[in-house]
């Protein structure tokens, strides 16, 4: 992230300037802030080891001393955020910024100045601080990256994609060179059919006292003694069979094209869903969580189909329009200028309504999209809720509601069909328009005998050729710019290095469970820490419990000790080894999780119980359903552990999948588990026996448990209780108590509340 | 560990002494401009049990707007500043109507709200290009000319029902137009296909 930004010229003079003597004073960072007194402005705040400059447009507007200031922060306001510091004891906004950019950058001054305003005065200036979160918008345009990525669609060098694409078609090149032939081909025959036909209609047909003279003559001697031996009808015949023999190799070509092309298509497209399932399955969660499931799924299924039917479809068809095109028109010169001429001339016109009217077009079905849209939107919603409005006794409401939206819909289609059907016709009569022309001219030559009908004819083939792909090719670009973004998100993908990568030689150890964390700070943004410094220890076979309110960090806390993000400071260490140096495959395959939601995939209960291990018995299965207390009600299941489960199968209580996921960490049989509120959304009853199962779980193993019900976590050796990131309390249950701290006021608290219920039920009873 | 926390900290955090937010009426608080620009209060706190009042003084408030777009001069909430959580902290009170106060205090009121909600007003649209997924804006508001970018036009354009139209760009920006149909016919159609 950049944090030193140029100034243009006369800022930096101007700074140069008040600069103490140029030398004592280091520059540390440079940033651009973006708004004054309700205006966008282009200013810097200038940071040096001494003071904080406000420069705007060659002018010092301000002068901050960092000595002696505090309280340094950032806020996020409506539609800007601004920097703060207690200058001398008074709070004062240095600067407004664009927040997306900006904040960030502000957010590491907050240290950067914190750290300069304690630096005592003899001491040098401390190097200036560095920040690795990567930018999202493009250094040299500022536009943004494609989503998630650090690709600039503007200043990517589409050479690259064309190049990494070729590379990708390895295997499939044959089979994609095929169709280029075979284009080749057709514009062959293209061109000579005309020809052809002249050749007919001028040598055998046209109605020409020289031409049955001719046909009389050839007749004549056809009887005789024969020019080729045959009657000239015959040697007619050979020409339309010579034609029909054009026309058969033409279309067995094809069909072999479209064999070829649904075999290399289907490959392709294959290899590439593939390569990318493969990818995104190890990326690291992080760059998962920060894409939506939605995006994903699209660029899996609709990116790499847009690239397919680009390669594989468009690409053979727009070479072919664009070699046929030039020829046609070339043709044409020679023939005759004037005509060619006329060709030509409406060519830019056409072109340029056309793509106005795709504008156009493109704009009002964008309407229509967006109506249909929101008309979906507002079904989805009303659908999912219709509980509360049916409670409500809102059903009039919403019918109107809806109403609206789908007349709207139905408006907006209308419409367009209505200019689709009357515009359309009358674009094509323009374009149109120098055929009359042709008709009027080639025509009265013909009357002239200036040239032949032949010819006539030969002027029109060419013609179309010229005008047929105008209006698919007005679409070009547009097509090549749909297909560039779609391969430039997959090879997005495709090429990002996953954030938690194995080191080179991993090590593979079997865990016995000591796990010490040391002065781990850690953020999902690198300046927002969600955990602070916090220092633990836990021995094999212990149990620690975790407590704090939600927000704390207690989730976090495990991501991290399961490695799916790395501590930004500290470390964490299992059985002494650093856990960055052992593979992550063994790690998670030595850690078990159970989580207050369970997801059970589709297939059987077996096939769910055996997930981390796919080959276990029968007896195993059985074994560990029966430490989990799932075995009776799984027996009572129609099918029995062959029961479907997930979405399409037998759906499950929340108690009852949560004693499945516990089979599945029993028979993963982890050396750590880690309970994340594993029963924090069941009744007393089921919990009583998920506890139990878990109890059964937990004996021998390292186990980490958060809970809010502290009654869960009366077997813990140890406490630890957070508050906003950081470690508030440590140590043993009656250690804590005698603190009469958070610990003691929750237990309280809560023994309370169990006291008053059971008051409550006392008295009813 | 557990040192590193005192009693007072420790109480806040729990089970806490919440302040309890009161109505901030002309006659209970005194609104000033701080020394660093921002502003202050002065607040008179009246105790029911005893009948004293005792006065209190916050160096820096923010003010929040409970309906910043339906009804931005009513219900403000003062709160003090808290750098914890991106500067909203623990709410002092409320104050009804902004009128109910004298006019150099609406005056600092409204330019801590107009530094705290900067949403410009578009006053024409000088193109709008839709390009790889994201719809690029240039732009000319009241407080300059500008160039923004829209991720989803269809979800990050907001029409109101009384006409306005509120645009929150990918960088966390704002803007919006009171009557889209009263801009030039040339930046009208531009946003038309939005609204």
């Amino acid at each position: 992230m950049e944090l030193l930004y140029k100034m243009p010229g006369r800022d930096s003079e101007i700074l140069e300037k008040s600069l103490d003597g140029g030398k004592n004073e280091k520059i540390m960072y440079c940033l651009p802030f973006n708004m004054l007194g309700g205006k966008f402005v282009k200013g810097f705040t200038v940071f040096t080891d001494k003071k904080i400059y406000k420069i705007l447009d060659g002018v010092i507007l301000n002068i901050y001393d960092i000595k002696g200031s505090s309280d340094f922060k950032t806020e996020v306001m409506y539609g800007s955020g601004g920097f703060y510091a207690k200058i001398n004891g008074k709070t004062t906004l240095i600067c407004q910024f664009v927040v997306g950019r900006n904040l960030p950058r502000y957010a590491v001054m907050v240290k950067a100045c914190e750290i300069l305003a304690e630096k005592p005065d003899d001491e040098d200036s401390p190097e200036p601080l560095e920040n690795k979160t990567p930018e999202k918008f493009c250094p040299v345009c500022s536009r943004p990256f494609l989503y998630g990525s650090e690709i600039c669609p503007f200043c990517m060098k589409k050479l690259d994609v064309y190049k990494k694409l070729w590379a990708m078609t390895k295997g499939l090149r044959l089979a994609m060179f095929f169709p280029f032939i075979v284009a080749g081909i057709a514009i062959l025959v293209q061109f000579l059919m005309p020809v052809l036909q002249r050749h007919i209609t001028d040598v055998w047909l046209a109605p020409r006292a020289e031409t049955n003279e001719t046909l009389n003559k050839l007749f004549q001697d056809q009887t005789s003694t024969g020019f080729w031996g045959f009657n000239p009808l015959i040697g007619f015949g050979w020409l339309v069979l010579f034609l029909v023999l054009i026309d058969l190799i033409q279309r067995a070509l094809g069909v072999s094209e479209a064999r070829l092309l649904a075999i290399a298509s289907g490959k392709f497209l294959m290899m590439l869903r593939t390569l990318l399932y493969e990818k995104i399955q190890t990326l690291s969660l992080s760059s998962i969580q920060r894409r939506s499931t939605g995006d994903l799924m699209t660029r899996v299924s609709h990116d790499t189909g847009i690239m397919q039917h680009f390669i594989i479809r468009e690409f053979p068809n727009i070479f072919r329009q664009i070699i046929s095109l030039p020829l046609a028109v070339i043709i044409l010169f020679a023939m005759n200028w004037v005509i060619a001429l006329f060709v030509i001339i409406p060519i830019p016109f056409a072109i340029f309504i056309i793509t106005r009217f795709w504008g156009f077009i493109h704009g009002k079905n964008k309407r229509m999209w967006m109506a249909r849209t929101r008309m979906q939107y507002l079904l989805q919603d009303i659908l999912n809720g219709i509980r509360v409005v049916k409670s409500f006794g809102q059903e009039d409401k919403e019918i109107a509601k809806f109403n609206s939206f789908s007349l709207e819909f139905s408006n907006q289609s209308e419409r367009i069909s209505r200019i689709w059907s009357t515009v359309w016709p009358l674009i094509t009569t323009f374009i149109n328009g120098s055929v009359y022309f042709i008709i009027w001219y080639a025509g009265s030559r013909v009357i002239r005998n200036q040239i032949t009908l032949g010819e006539y004819n030969q002027y029109f083939a060419y013609t179309n050729i010229v005008y047929g792909p105008l209006v698919a090719l007005a679409n070009i670009p547009n097509s090549i710019s749909n297909f560039l973004t779609s391969a430039s998100k997959v090879f997005e993908i495709l090429e990002e290095t996953p954030e938690i990568l194995d080191i080179d030689l991993p090590l593979d150890i079997k865990i016995e469970g000591d796990i010490s964390i040391n002065k781990a700070t850690f953020g999902y943004q690198s300046y927002n820490p969600v955990l602070e410094s916090v220092n633990l220890e836990i021995k094999a076979g212990e149990m620690l419990g975790v407590v704090g309110h939600s927000g704390s960090g207690k989730t976090t806390l495990i991501n991290l000790l399961m490695r799916l993000y790395d501590v930004n400071e500290g470390e964490i260490l299992i059985d002494s080894v650093n856990i960055k140096d052992i593979s992550q495959e063994a790690l998670r395959s030595q850690i078990g999780i159970v989580l207050q939601e369970t997801h059970l995939f589709s297939g059987t209960v077996r096939e769910n119980i055996r997930y981390s291990k796919p080959f276990a018995s029968d007896e195993e299965v059985i074994e560990a359903a029966r430490i989990a207390n799932a075995h009776d009600f799984i027996v009572n299941l129609p099918e029995g552990y062959n029961t479907l489960v997930g979405e399409k199968g037998y759906s499950m209580s929340g108690g009852e999948r949560q004693r499945v996921a516990i089979a599945r960490a029993v028979i993963h049989n982890p050396r750590i588990l880690i309970l994340d509120e594993a029963t924090a959304s069941l009744d007393t009853e089921t919990e009583k026996l998920i506890q139990d199962a878990l109890n059964k779980l937990s004996a021998n193993r390292t186990t980490i448990a958060i809970a809010h019900r502290l009654s869960t976590l009366r077997n813990a050796d140890k406490l630890l209780v957070l508050d906003k990131g950081k470690v508030a309390e440590y140590g043993t249950h009656s250690e804590l108590l005698d603190l009469k701290g958070i610990y003691y006021k929750l237990v309280m608290a809560q023994r309370e509340m169990a006291h008053q219920i059971v008051g409550e039920d006392g008295e009813a009873g | 560990m557990a040192e590193e926390i005192t009693q007072e900290q420790e109480s806040e955090n729990l089970f806490g002494n919440e302040r309890k937010s009161i109505a901030l009426t002309p006659e209970n608080s005194k609104f000033t401009r701080s020394k660093g620009g921002l502003i202050s209060l002065e607040l008179t706190n009246n105790n029911d049990d005893n009948g004293e009042s005792e006065k209190e003084f916050f160096e820096r408030i923010v003010i929040f707007r409970c309906f910043p777009i339906t009804n931005p001069d009513e219900f403000l909430s003062v709160r003090e500043p808290d750098s914890k959580k991106m500067g909203r902290g623990k709410e002092i009170g409320m104050v009804r109507y902004m009128k109910d106060f004298p006019e150099d205090q609406r005056k600092l009121f409204l330019e801590e709200l107009d530094r705290r909600y900067f949403s410009p007003e578009i006053t024409k649209i000088n193109s709008v290009k839709e390009k790889f997924g994201y719809t690029y804006w240039e732009v000319v508001t009241n407080a300059g000319s500008m160039t923004f970018i829209l991720s989803n036009p269809f979800s990050n354009i907001r029409s109101l029902e009384d006409g306005r139209v509120f645009i929150h760009d990918i960088d966390g920006n704002s803007f919006q137009i009171k009557e889209p149909s009263k801009l030039d016919s040339n930046s009208f159609k531009k946003i038309e296909i939005y609204v």
